[in-house]
């Protein structure tokens, strides 16, 4: 948006408190919601997790169009209506909150770099899966994804959606690209991810930060959906370190939130447990 | 084109000492395609910058050894990044933007390759240009160019910012030898740094971020031993 808009929404943001009836939109958990799509909503709620805001997940079919950019999942907070994580990082900090204030520039500065690297590689990746590899597209994707509307409806939004992710894909070069190659990427991913975490139980250390909630929502995402075969989940299973973060806070963040609003809980009783 | 492919992948040839030719096309009727600058090693040709990377490395030249694999892992880090929040600015600057385009970059790039492809790819590469920048990062709730542009600068804008802070007062961006992460750098921020454009805004903003400068100078000076006057 632009920068006056968004001067704007800071203030608007800054004038209130965060209201109890917080409310975050995705699409429909068990049959509808894809891998890209989860990972992102479950990112935002280990986010508000993390900074100790309470909100009720909220599963619409049509998610998507209500966003207002286009992109799941977006929060309804107060009257206000934010999509995405970066733009959920500034409402939140607009409002006060902030897991990254600790971080000098320096950091900061790294933390952003990872954030774009999970962007550009592992969110890439799963875009690629999801829409480009053909086995993927006709068993697990296309009936998901129109899956709440009748025929044709159906399969026309899905061949829609499918025709612009693959343009999209073709633009940035990874069209080109075959499935052992993107699992590549995502290995090169997890092991730069890997190493950078180390031994420490976060990626600065002993507090959470964005970071941990996006690389969280991806990674547990990948672990424990179901797909036409386990090689992406293996990619992650390879670093230890990686399966121990997100257990962790899956253990810190999400358990004992037994009520629907918890996409983990259910997304780990639908798909795989996590804990082997 | 791609000004930051070309001369990274160059800086980074010279940091290992690695001896090759980097050539700006190959000069086939297959190749028009965005990453147009190619490494020629003996035999072998290959493009896009992870993959030439990797080759160097397997052939030994490898400026990351001293490396830890933190810093490795940075250094995947900061290429995302570059991608992500700088690439897009930098393909507007060299080939969407009008006085630009037609002023330097097609005529620079059009003197360069064999006729009769100087007549097709600077229009093609420019329309890929505007078509990667648009399906990247148009979309609600940016719906006309102007606001995509807008957008795209602020965040190049944001990205030197962050590049700057992580420099800070070093010689290089891990401790005092080049590595991968200082060739990419390089390449995207030189061609900002020292093309004569008409429309400068990121020029401006880079030129402002006084370390920055220094850091492409002494690599200027000391790999290249010369001044670059077009990317």
């Amino acid at each position: 948006m632009s920068l006056v808009a968004e001067a704007f929404m800071n203030q608007l943001a800054a004038a209130e408190p965060w209201p109890e009836n917080a409310a975050l939109y995705q699409q429909l958990k068990e049959d509808q919601i894809l891998l890209s799509d989860n990972a992102a909503s479950l990112a935002v709620q280990a986010f508000l997790q993390m900074c100790n805001l309470p909100v009720r997940v909220v599963c619409r079919a049509n998610a998507e169009y209500m966003s207002p950019s286009g992109k799941v999942p977006f929060i309804h907070v107060g009257n206000q209506v934010v999509s995405e994580l970066g733009p959920i990082v500034q409402f939140v900090k607009a409002k006060g909150h902030s897991l990254s204030d600790g971080l000098d520039e320096v950091q900061k500065a790294e933390m952003k770099a990872y954030m774009e690297l999970v962007n550009n590689m592992l969110l890439t990746a799963e875009l690629y899966l999801q829409w480009c590899d053909d086995v993927t597209v006709e068993e697990i994707t296309h009936p998901r994804y129109g899956s709440p509307y009748p025929w044709p409806l159906n399969r026309i939004l899905s061949y829609q959606k499918q025709w612009e992710i693959r343009r999209k894909m073709k633009a940035i070069g990874w069209a080109g690209k075959s499935l052992e190659q993107v699992l590549e990427d995502v290995d090169q991913c997890c092991q730069a991810l890997s190493q950078r975490l180390g031994t420490q139980p976060y990626f600065f250390n002993k507090q959470p930060t964005e970071l941990d909630a996006l690389v969280f929502g991806h990674l547990f995402t990948i672990l424990t959906t179901q797909l036409i075969t386990d090689e992406l989940s293996e990619k992650v299973k390879n670093y230890g370190n990686l399966t121990a973060f997100c257990r962790r806070i899956e253990q810190q963040y999400f358990e004992g939130h037994d009520k629907d609003g918890s996409a983990a809980a259910s997304a780990r009783s639908a798909k795989r447990s996590l804990l082997r | 084109g791609h000004g930051g492919g070309s001369r990274g992948r160059e800086a980074y040839a010279k940091f290992s000492g690695a001896p090759l030719t980097v050539n700006t096309i190959n000069n086939s009727w297959s190749t028009p395609k965005a990453d147009v600058p190619v490494l020629i090693s003996e035999d072998t040709v290959i493009s896009q910058p992870a993959k030439i990377l990797n080759f160097l490395r397997k052939q030994r030249y490898n400026a990351d050894y001293e490396l830890s694999a933190k810093q490795g892992a940075d250094t995947l880090a900061y290429i995302a990044l570059l991608e992500e929040k700088l690439l897009p600015a930098l393909l507007h600057t060299f080939w969407v933007e009008a006085e630009n385009y037609c002023s330097v970059t097609k005529p620079w790039f059009a003197s360069r390759i064999p006729f009769p492809l100087s007549l097709y790819l600077p229009g093609k590469m420019s329309r890929e240009a505007l078509n990667r920048i648009l399906l990247t990062r148009g979309g609600p709730p940016l719906y006309s160019l102007t606001e995509v542009e807008a957008q795209i600068y602020r965040d190049a804008k944001e990205c030197l910012n962050l590049l700057s802070k992580r420099l800070g007062t070093s010689q290089f961006f891990f401790g005092n030898t080049p590595t991968t992460l200082d060739a990419f750098v390089f390449g995207f921020l030189a061609p900002v740094y020292k093309v004569c454009f008409p429309r400068v805004q990121l020029q401006e903003h880079l030129k402002q971020l006084t370390n920055l400068c220094r850091f492409c100078d002494d690599i200027l000076t000391c790999y290249f031993k010369l001044t670059i006057t077009d990317g």
